[in-house]
């Protein structure tokens, strides 16, 4: 029988804070219902025990400043190992797929890390993805994110990735953190339309969501061909969630995942942790396994409780026909008209650490380069306001990196740690899966290899 | 002086403790309708000479409800289910006449869907029409609030006085419907089975004027006293290996990590003790594909014994798991390995011509000598139980944790010794260990191990609190109790101070005397609730209990 996997990983003794909305109690109402309903014994699933990812893993992912043990706990370490777990047992076709539900969440993570935002400090997703490409050479992948936050952190470290699809549908960036996720943002100039985002209107119902997962998500997957498509399973689209807006119900969510039919399902945010969670997670479980899940249903809904806005509708198919053209028309687009020409395709950015108040301004430079995506160089500078802000140079290597590439980075690399405008210096080749870094003020350099 | 006996399918085994000595053993066979006849035959055999004053406690162990569940042999149960929302009711078929009513109550204990008195009154009015004298009524999530399963049984003993019902929450106060579903049922059925027993053993204690405490051995290793009040029946399920498991423990030195490896006819159970405590299974026991609620030491059956047939198929020689009958050797109809033992010189038992013959028309058409199949033949079966040897450790390993310092806390442990009891035992145990690097040990006294381990076993006593600070009550797991939270302002210290009462308050129920002011806690969550950014109340989920153990080990002298 093909198994679905399952590692449920609710971190009882672990909180950011007390009274936190990522609390031990998150994830309490969840494991009662599924245990309640006994699915850990049916015969379709298989409980996985949680493991640890290693920093290396992390650092293949993420520049944490100033490293990677100074930002990381080891709950997120779980959360994220768990991830891979469900991944390596994917790929030795133990399950035919899987869903971590796990805490702590991560889709805020980017690849710079100076501290918490969005309650994620890490991006289990995107640790996944470079972890499957590393050790099992799976070339494509597509990630759903279903959250009603927009997937910033995940679609800041694919930006500029062509073998990484990052779909994101959310509630519109003007009403809701963190503020971005806008149909405009479509990928970086190697990139172009590999990000697309999908910003619904507060109020969405279950209708309009299943318009877009059918008009848009199915045929745009169909298109790409993913190896492995992977699903940020973020559930505070749910009609009772006290931070968002929007008013899915737990069946769609599942109609969605048995639409989807995602190879991996990871959980992030979520906060109904009694209306929703309990009902969401098990109607996700049930769908992946293939199982009725029509029993499934929160206590003060009825059918037809919710009646979608015919104008809603219409606005949403309109931005859903712009964007399944964009994709359509991706091979056509005039990139350097909208990127600009020369050697480098440079964006400024700010970024708000709301969970750990760290004002950060990035620079990130593109290197356009005709045979490979490129490398990528990142200058920022994190500010806590109370102490000396804290400045890093760091470069990222693709795994698709040509040779010319791979030198400049090097070289990059090497001056930057002459420079004296920074504390710390890094580096993360993909492409031989080698991550540096390097303390100015120690004169120390740390070196990790997969 | 402490006795000990294991009531099995087919022999009764006795031994009596004295001063951390065995000074006598029986083995009898048990009559399959008079327990009673053969329990009095191994309490003389063990007795003969020792005043029945001097014995101070007497344990049971025994299969007989197992074997009661597998041959099917009760009364037919019905089953009134309350499932509400959640996995589809195609999962709820049983092999018997079940009604599924309305009514749901969440996971905190709140009623979502109220009962309809009008399908409770059908459902019994044709369970009766049907002659069900036992019905097995279940909600879910009754263990967070009994009222609905209350409220059926009433109806029911107002329609049927006579019935015997049996609610879901007294039985198993941990999550999961299904596994309460399949307990609840399996303890309506065999209540009065069990009430046969102990009254046997009550009559056959008095007719021997045994007064010293008598205890039934539980399938988790603890023991309770033998009452009607006590014991769920379904608790003595899979006591028999449990039995067999602490008799080790009791044989071998304190604080060793071995794979206990019992080698019968047609099956081979294996336990693990993990640095000298037996492991208990991280769900509830698995009665023949039905899976219950029932806490048990983690015992693996594998189905290869001495009895196994043994074919040829084409070149291959392949060990099958049915047993047709004896060995070869013993006047049986196939080669066995126990033939294949006996041909190695391993063992002693049967016609050494009979089991040479068996290894020559195995071998003769593969031209092999009748030295070589034996060999082969041994090695499949080693084989299989080494697989199964290496699956539970990694099973044990892989075991899932929901703290995070559970996590961290995983170890791999490796055993350092192959325990061998059981009649096949002695002429694999050796090989076994040769190939996973261990040492063999054959206990003395291991053919009544069983009798053994329950001589030695202890009474445990455990208590689940989850208190829900918000709600305004609490639950005590073992005992199906829900009650209101008295206090105003209840701290994770109040929470932890009412458990350990509770442990009190069991044992003087129980009438236990045992030391119950060490308690360890064994599981401490605290959810603080917040609602709309402010703390509305705690839920603590705590487990207190006496520490396991067994009494000593055998021949530590005036341990015990």
């Amino acid at each position: 029988m093909e198994k679905t996997g399952l590692i449920f990983f609710p971190a009882f003794d672990w909180a950011i804070s007390p009274t936190h909305p990522e609390r031990e109690e998150r994830l309490l109402y969840t494991r009662d219902q599924i245990f309640e309903e006994g699915v850990m014994d049916l015969p379709q699933i298989k409980e996985f025990a949680p493991r640890l990812a290693t920093l290396h893993d992390i650092a293949r992912t993420h520049f944490c400043v100033p490293r990677v043990q100074s930002q990381v706990t080891e709950a997120h370490l779980i959360a994220a190992g768990s991830t891979l777990q469900m991944g390596d047992s994917l790929i030795s076709k133990e399950i035919k797929n899987g869903f971590a539900l796990v805490r702590p969440p991560g889709h805020h993570a980017m690849r710079v890390v100076h501290g918490n935002r969005g309650f994620c400090s890490i991006n289990n997703e995107a640790i996944l993805v470079e972890y499957l490409r590393r050790r099992h050479g799976i070339k494509k992948v597509a990630i759903v994110d279903s959250d009603a936050h927009h997937g910033d952190g995940t679609q800041d470290i694919f930006y500029h990735d062509p073998d990484v699809l990052f779909i994101s549908f959310h509630q519109d960036g003007r009403t809701i953190f963190p503020g971005t996720g806008f149909t405009h943002e479509l990928g970086g100039p190697g990139a172009y339309a590999k990000t697309l985002n999908v910003p619904l209107p507060p109020g969405t119902s279950d209708e309009t969501f299943l318009y877009v997962v059918d008009n848009l998500i199915l045929p745009v997957l169909n298109d790409f061909k993913p190896d492995i498509i992977i699903n940020s399973a973020g559930q505070d689209n749910h009609y009772t969630d006290p931070l968002g807006s929007m008013r899915f119900t737990a069946r769609a969510y599942a109609d969605f995942t048995s639409k989807l039919k995602p190879h991996l399902a990871v959980l992030e945010g979520g906060y109904a942790i009694e209306s929703a969670l309990p009902y969401v997670n098990l109607a996700i479980i049930l769908a992946l396994a293939g199982e009725d899940y029509s029993y499934v249903m929160e206590p003060d809904y009825w059918p037809g409780r919710f009646q979608e806005s015919q104008d809603r509708l219409a606005q949403v198919k309109k931005m859903v026909d712009k964007l399944l053209e964009t994709w359509e028309n991706r091979d056509k687009a005039d990139i350097q008209k909208i990127f600009g020409t020369g050697k480098y395709y440079q964006k400024k950015k700010f970024i708000y650490y709301d969970t750990d108040y760290i004002e950060e301004e990035q620079f990130e430079k593109v290197r356009v380069c005709p045979d490979c995506p490129g490398y990528i160089i990142i200058e920022s500078r994190g500010d806590r306001g109370y102490k000396q802000p804290v400045r890093i140079f760091a470069v990222s290597v693709p795994f698709q990196a040509c040779n010319a590439c791979q030198n400049e980075a090097y070289e990059i690399y090497d001056e930057a740690k002459n420079k004296k405008d920074f504390d710390y210096i890094y580096m993360q080749d993909k492409s031989t899966d080698t991550c540096i870094s390097f303390d100015k003020k120690k004169g120390q350099e740390w070196v990790t290899e997969g | 002086m402490y006795i000990g006996i294991d009531v099995g399918g087919t022999c009764t085994d006795a031994v009596l403790l004295d001063n951390g000595l065995v000074r006598a053993t029986a083995k009898v066979p048990t009559g399959s309708n008079d327990i009673l006849t053969s329990l009095l035959n191994a309490l003389d055999q063990i007795m003969k000479g020792v005043p029945a004053e001097l014995i101070d406690r007497v344990v049971f162990s025994t299969t007989l409800i197992t074997n009661f569940i597998v041959e099917r042999k009760y009364d037919p149960v019905g089953l009134i289910l309350i499932p509400g929302p959640g996995l589809s009711h195609v999962h709820y078929r049983y092999k018997t006449d079940t009604y599924i009513i309305s009514g749901a109550i969440d996971y905190r204990g709140r009623e979502i869907m109220p009962l309809r008195f009008d399908e409770i009154e059908n459902a019994v009015v044709d369970l009766l029409n049907k002659d069900y004298k036992k019905v097995a009524v279940v909600g879910k999530f009754s263990v967070r609030n009994n009222k609905h399963e209350i409220e059926v049984a009433e109806v029911l003993k107002k329609y049927c006085p006579e019935c015997h019902v049996e609610m879901g929450h007294q039985v198993s106060g941990r999550l999961s419907f299904p596994r309460r579903v399949v307990s609840t049922m399996l303890t309506c059925a065999t209540r009065d089975k069990y009430s046969y027993f102990m009254d046997s053993v009550k009559e056959a204690m008095a007719r021997r004027g045994i007064t010293g405490s008598v205890f039934i051995l539980k399938a988790d290793g603890g023991t309770m006293p033998l009452g009607k009040e006590t014991c769920v029946p379904i608790e003595t399920i899979f006591s028999g290996p449990a039995a067999s498991t602490l008799g080790v423990q009791a044989l071998i030195p304190p604080g060793e990590t071995s794979v206990v490896v019992d080698i019968g006819g047609t099956t081979t159970d294996l336990a693990l003790i993990l640095s000298g405590q037996p492991l208990l299974a991280a769900r509830g026991a698995t009665v023949y594909d039905q899976l219950t609620q029932v806490r048990a030491l983690a015992v693996k059956s594998v189905p290869v014994g001495g009895d196994s047939i043994v074919e040829r198929v084409g070149k291959e020689i392949v060990v099958y798991s049915e047993r047709l009958g004896a060995p070869f050797c013993l006047g049986g109809p196939m080669p066995t390995p126990t033939d294949a033992l006996r041909v190695l010189g391993l063992t002693s038992v049967g016609n050494e011509d009979k089991a040479r013959e068996a290894m020559e028309s195995l071998g003769k058409p593969l031209g092999m000598s009748c030295y070589d199949v034996a060999n082969h033949i041994t090695n499949l079966v080693i084989d299989i139980i080494i697989k199964e040897i290496d699956a539970m450790f990694l099973q044990w390993e892989q075991e899932p944790a929901y703290r995070v310092w559970e996590v961290l806390q995983k170890r791999k442990e490796r055993p350092r010794i192959v325990v061998g009891v059981g009649g096949g035992a002695a002429g694999f145990i050796t090989k076994i260990a040769a190939k996973i690097g261990c040492y063999p040990v054959i206990p003395p006294y291991a053919p009544v191990a069983n009798a053994i381990g329950a001589a030695v076993a202890l009474p445990t006593l455990q208590v689940s609190l989850r208190a829900d600070t918000e709600q305004g009550y609490y639950t005590i797991e073992e005992e199906g109790f829900q009650g209101q939270i008295a206090k105003e302002r209840f701290t994770e210290e109040d929470a932890l101070t009412l458990a350990n009462d509770w442990i009190k308050k069991r044992a003087k129920k129980y009438g236990l005397t045992m030391n119950i002011e060490k308690t360890e806690v064994t599981r401490r969550d605290v959810f603080t609730m917040v609602r709309n950014w402010v703390t509305t109340g705690r839920i603590y989920d705590i487990c207190v209990q006496t520490p396991r153990g067994i009494m000593g080990h055998i021949g530590s002298r005036g341990d015990f």
